[in-house]
């Protein structure tokens, strides 16, 4: 219900223009773009470097094999 | 997995920080009351932003005055959502020669301009009263979530959102760097708490420029310049100059034990040149910023229910990607340093292209 009295209450013109237009859409979904770009590219840079991390774990556990 | 957490939290709670910042309105304000030009001193315009006069214009109230001093004025029309005809009436002395204009409205509540008017044709006495509203002033209460209206700052109030929990976030990783260099500094090894001071001083620099740019544009907003000559906003570049003098010191220098102990020192310095110039020497000289020289915060006036329910969590997805970042740097650090140590160098793998995150 909060939702939908946030969308019926723009009447001013400047709120016509940012919200009536669908220009809030706009931003959202850019920033929303944004956002989700740097978590997927944080999330693989992650697992890459969980790869990396193995194989580091395993050569230097080889070397100090007796 | 613990980073994993982290991340996804994070995201979650800035996408909805996102979409609170676009979607939610300013609440309704009052920023004019104009003469009309025919006939001065008799009729106004109440001016509005976020107003929603058009509708219910016969319990809208309008009234003038001072404190202990108020009178109402009559509404003749709205003309739109945002103007209101109102026609004066004026008393035989003022209590004083400038106005406050109050404004009740069903759906908007009571609305007020500070010193909206400056009234000269009248006689002014100090002790002038009038007696009590006849009728109470009811609250308003057909206004949903919706954040506060500041006069000045207007619609840039969303980014408290951004840019307070950029230093916060900037605060906290200088912290984590801070302590690390302790740590380091009590030792006479290499210690991976070097390696911690640097990830996390490198994130605290990143996330202190941004928040100079959110502040910069805001700042162009509400003040009208993109900077002013004042002790926040000067020791908040100081402080990032400082940082930024960390990475160098430790660019420059190739000894690793000499690097971590001077970087060390010069990390503890740097922490307490934050603190100094950003939370203590701006309250003790006059300044335009908020919450500081005498100017009360937005946490005493402005950080109501709708930017408390936005601004916290952004404060915590802020915080957690600023910590993501560390730990991804830390980690990223210590894996291209074994890499390099190998001999040959270790290839990264086929999937690592040009823009991949890994070297």
């Amino acid at each position: 219900m909060k939702l939908l009295s946030i969308l019926f209450l723009q009447a001013t013109p400047m709120e016509a223009v940012f919200f009536g237009s669908g220009k809030a859409w706009v931003v959202l979904a850019v920033g929303a773009t944004i956002l989700l770009g740097l978590v997927g590219w944080i999330w693989r840079a992650q697992i890459r470097l969980k790869e990396l991390e193995q194989r580091m774990k395993s050569m230097d556990a080889e070397q100090t094999k007796p | 997995m613990k980073d994993r957490v982290a991340l996804v939290a994070s995201g979650a709670l800035l996408l909805y920080v996102i979409a609170m910042t676009a979607l939610v309105p300013l609440g309704p304000g009052l920023i004019a009351l104009e003469p009309v030009e025919a006939t001065p001193l008799q009729r106004f315009e109440v001016v509005g932003l976020g107003t929603h006069f058009a509708g219910q214009t016969t319990q809208t109230r309008v009234f003038v005055g001072q404190p202990g001093a108020v009178w109402e004025w009559r509404v003749l029309e709205a003309r739109d959502n945002s103007r209101l005809l109102v026609e004066a009436v004026w008393p035989e002395k003022l209590k004083s020669k400038s106005l406050d204009v109050f404004v009740y409205h069903p759906t908007d509540g009571t609305l007020l301009l500070e010193n909206a008017l400056h009234v000269d044709h009248l006689p002014v006495d100090a002790a002038t009263a009038f007696p009590p509203l006849s009728q109470p002033i009811p609250s308003g209460d057909g206004l949903g979530l919706h954040f506060p209206f500041q006069p000045q700052i207007f619609e840039s109030i969303r980014n408290l959102l951004w840019h307070v929990p950029m230093w916060f976030t900037m605060f906290l990783l200088a912290g984590i760097g801070f302590v690390a260099s302790i740590r380091q500094l009590g030792s006479n090894r290499l210690l991976p708490a070097d390696g911690q001071a640097e990830a996390a001083s490198r994130v605290a620099l990143f996330f202190g420029l941004l928040g100079l740019i959110t502040g910069s544009i805001w700042a162009r907003f509400t003040w009208g310049t993109w900077w002013v000559d004042d002790p926040q906003l000067n020791g908040a570049l100081v402080t990032v100059l400082v940082y930024g003098g960390y990475s160098v010191l430790r660019a420059s220098l190739e000894d690793a034990m000499l690097r971590a102990r001077l970087a060390s020192a010069y990390n503890l310095f740097a922490f307490v040149i934050l603190v100094i110039l950003l939370l203590i020497l701006p309250r003790f000289s006059e300044s335009l910023h908020p919450g500081k020289g005498g100017n009360p915060g937005f946490n005493a006036y402005d950080l109501d229910s709708t930017l408390r329910l936005v601004f916290y969590p952004a404060v915590v997805g802020w915080g957690l990607l600023g910590w993501v970042l560390y730990r991804l740097g830390l980690r990223m650090d210590l894996v291209t340093r074994w890499m390099e140590s190998l001999d040959p160098p270790l290839d990264p793998g086929p999937s690592t292209t040009p823009n991949s995150p890994l070297p």
